[in-house]
């Protein structure tokens, strides 16, 4: 390819990139959709949540710190997702901190780093070293583009569930409602602000394998979490007969 | 596609809208209703983007737990959030300043097709301003 993709393409080859390793497949998503899981496995998962999009903020000032400073619409835009993760309403991970105490586990279990799983650890560790290491379009690619975007599919898939088969109410699952909202600004401002600034092809490619990267570390995440917590009690046998 | 006209400081912006689209997610990525829609936490909270419906609120579910715990009785005024109403059928919103009544008032006239942001006072438009003090 000598040529970069115009917006159109580099959009569509973007979302392209993401579909295929899309969390919505893993087995853990699936027993979360179809209601198999408990409130303790629901419980594993916040422990492991929170550690995962918890420094979110802190990801994204990394970004910030090294987005060139001419860049000031994609300077804005993260400055703006930091301040809504922490201080623009309720904080994000005190609603986390609140449904993991609704599924029975503790605040201090939660944001205790020694109840996360390696693989929560690893991808908690991917998303540091992207937001340090790559050029800031790149890693506004991988974690807003190729994460945080995935969000409101998924939430939106598992919030109905969370309220009718599992029993929650309202307030319980506030956080999964509000990022139906936030992420969804998140995410398609994060696809302008790539599209808009990687225009070579050497970027467009580097923004696509990223993205790929992020989709997978996601997915690994969510693999693992029905693999740590869940497997022992739901076969993925008997999980696809629910399906 | 939902047409949305949006009453903002006795101006008229009138555009149209993919369906199922949520107004507050619009503004923050940039479009329609951006710049005249204000917003703040997105999340039901803050009250920055509460909008009169004016016309179209029959399409609407009913106010959910965040907008009835915001809005209190204001909701019986016709306020929402439009952070937390995804919009289906033709809408007709007004936010701030001089709110016009709600009352069943013709759709005005839009001069363009599309997804651009139409601007007519409210004097053009034909609103009736708010006498309701």
């Amino acid at each position: 390819m000598t040529e970069p993709m115009n917006q159109v393409e580099f959009r569509a080859a973007l979302e392209q990139a993401i579909k295929g390793k899309s969390a919505n497949k893993s087995p853990f998503s699936i027993a979360w959709a179809s209601g198999k899981l408990t409130r303790a496995h629901l419980a594993r998962w916040a422990e492991n949540h929170y550690h995962y999009v918890g420094p979110f903020a802190d990801y994204l000032a990394y970004v910030y710190a090294r987005m060139p400073d001419t860049y000031t619409e994609a300077k804005d835009f993260l400055l703006s997702n930091m301040y809504e993760e922490e201080i623009g309403g309720d904080r994000h991970t005190d609603l986390l901190i609140r449904f993991a105490e609704a599924c029975g586990t503790t605040r201090e279990r939660v944001t205790n780093p020694d109840n996360m799983s390696p693989t929560t650890r690893g991808l908690q560790s991917w998303c540091y070293a992207v937001a340090m290491r790559e050029d800031p379009i790149v890693a506004v690619a991988a974690l807003v583009v190729g994460l945080e975007s995935q969000v409101p599919s998924i939430y939106r898939r598992q919030t109905p569930t969370l309220r009718e088969t599992y029993g929650f109410t309202d307030e319980e699952v506030e956080f999964f409602d509000l990022h139906i909202v936030s992420d969804e600004i998140h995410g398609e401002r994060g696809y302008q602000i790539v599209l808009e600034h990687a225009r070579t092809v050497e970027m467009q490619q580097r923004c696509l394998k990223i993205c790929e990267i992020g989709a997978q570390m996601r997915l690994l995440y969510t693999n693992a979490l029905y693999r740590d917590y869940v497997e022992a009690e739901l076969p993925s046998a008997v999980l696809e007969r629910a399906a | 596609m939902p047409t949305v006209v949006f009453h903002k400081q006795g101006q008229v912006h009138t555009g149209d809208v993919a369906a199922n689209t949520n107004l507050v997610v619009r503004a923050g990525i940039r479009q329609f209703p951006f710049p005249h829609l204000a917003y703040g936490c997105g999340m039901g909270k803050c009250g920055k983007c509460a909008c009169r419906v004016l016309r179209g609120s029959e399409h609407l579910p009913p106010p959910n737990w965040k907008e009835r715990q915001r809005l209190a009785e204001r909701i019986e005024d016709g306020y929402r959030l439009a952070c937390q109403i995804w919009v289906t059928h033709d809408i007709e919103l007004a936010q701030s300043g001089p709110v016009p009544p709600v009352r069943r008032i013709p759709m005005p006239q839009r001069e363009t097709g599309g997804q651009g942001d139409v601007c007519h006072s409210d004097e053009q438009a034909g609103a009736v301003p708010d006498r309701s003090g």
